[in-house]
């Protein structure tokens, strides 16, 4: 659905149109359910963190300004800020038998950048990333897509954690600097 | 940290924050920073478009149909403006109960009771043709995709009501799901609640020649346990269909 729909949809959710809100939810939650999915890699925990943040979404639609960011890019902000926040709550429970794990460890292979085609912002984000060293790379895709902190980077990718931190940096500031000559 | 005058380190932070590299207690503070300065939190906003579409590369997954019953419940009573609330939608309905009766049994077959129900397609049941002949019979369907999710059944001398619950997802825990009668031209007026079991009862007032008697369209709502405190439904509509007399 194109992002003028989804303003629309969010303009009528501010007005407390509930079937706009069901068409929301509709066109949204299959990319939003990929996207927590991905983070916290157990389906029982991405439920809980999605009904959370469509009744946030549907809370906080009046205060949506359209000029400020684009509808998915607003409500995809406001999953991955509350996947984040959970991964930092304290877990004593043990991953059980029935825990539908996705995957025991998350995946080196920054596979979704290769799904990038889908519009120009994407192509040009795919450019620039592959314009990247590979570790930068790879540093970025992982905790965007995984949510790893620097700490879980370090580890996933076996280098000092000084050295992660300078490759998230570094890798932003030329993301950003190639982005504004594209 | 002062972050103030360091625009360098002012973008550092932003570019982490959108990619969630900053965490703990440094998020909560620069969360509370954004709200305080409007420059920062603009240039998290930037960040976050930058790198959003990396979330187009992300495979959508659908989510259990489940999901949306519950968002729907937490949102508490139906406001106006919602299905239950449009007297169109019930009017279209009523109109619509004969054509739909003409559908469904044309539908009517013999097949195993165990063959899993196929959605959207044709409700199939298996009747010996002798237990055929006096009753009222209604598949109720999700509203939007029509998806049969229940299927009632009453005997015309009957005082209750065989209620069958083809699709369990139907159920949201901590909730109870209210069988309701809407008369041609009247109000809703309740049944009762739907057993949790697949298969269950539901006692009427009277017997089924009696009590459904001017009854064209059963519903189902989401109600609190125990069923709608007001008498009314408070909750979603979650199946509706014709109830129809069959002989």
């Amino acid at each position: 659905m194109a992002q003028d729909d989804l303003a629309g949809l969010l303009a009528a959710c501010a007005r407390r149109d509930r079937a706009a809100f069901e068409r929301l939810y509709r066109a949204t939650a299959p990319k939003l359910f990929g996207v927590a999915l991905r983070i916290l890699r157990r389906e029982d925990w991405a439920e809980d963190v999605l009904q959370e943040c469509y009744l946030r979404i549907w809370d906080h639609a009046p205060a949506y300004r359209a000029g400020l960011a684009a509808p998915m890019t607003w409500m995809t902000s406001i999953v991955r800020n509350r996947c984040l926040d959970w991964l930092r709550r304290p877990r004593l429970e043990v991953i059980d038998e029935e825990g539908e794990l996705i995957e025991a460890a998350p995946s080196a292979d920054p596979g979704p950048l290769e799904e990038l085609e889908s519009s120009s912002d994407a192509r040009a984000l795919k450019r620039c990333l592959d314009a990247l060293e590979a570790k930068q790379r790879q540093a970025i895709a992982l905790a965007y897509y995984d949510g790893l902190s620097h700490a879980e980077l370090a580890s996933q990718l076996r280098a000092p954690l000084g050295t992660v931190k300078t490759w998230v940096r570094r890798g932003l500031l030329r993301l950003k600097a190639c982005l504004e000559t594209a | 940290m002062n972050w103030r005058g360091k625009p360098q380190l002012q973008e550092r932070l932003a570019a982490e924050y959108a990619l969630g590299t900053l965490r703990g207690l440094a998020r909560q503070r620069f969360e509370r920073w954004m709200r305080e300065d409007a420059a920062l939190a603009r240039a998290a906003a930037e960040w976050q478009a930058r790198l959003a579409p990396l979330a187009a590369g992300v495979r959508p997954v659908a989510p259990p149909e489940r999901l949306w019953r519950q968002i729907q419940a937490r949102l508490g009573a139906a406001a106006p403006g919602s299905l239950w609330e449009n007297l169109a939608f019930w009017r279209g309905l009523g109109l619509a109960a004969s054509g739909a009766a003409a559908v469904l049994l044309a539908a009517v077959a013999l097949v195993s009771p165990q063959a899993p129900v196929p959605a959207p397609a044709p409700v199939v049941l298996k009747v010996p043709s002798t237990e055929m002949a006096e009753v009222y019979l209604a598949v109720l369907s999700d509203p939007k995709t029509n998806k049969p999710l229940l299927l009632v059944t009453a005997g015309r001398h009957a005082d209750q009501m065989q209620v069958r619950t083809l699709d369990p997802s139907i159920r949201v825990s901590g909730k109870d799901l209210e069988l309701w009668a809407l008369p041609a031209g009247g109000v809703p007026t309740s049944l009762g609640l739907v057993g949790e079991t697949e298969r269950s009862m539901v006692k009427l007032a009277a017997v089924a020649s009696r009590s459904l008697a001017n009854v064209p369209t059963l519903a189902i709502s989401l109600e609190p346990k125990g069923g709608s405190p007001t008498g009314r439904a408070t909750g979603p509509v979650l199946a509706v269909g014709p109830c129809i007399k069959f002989w």
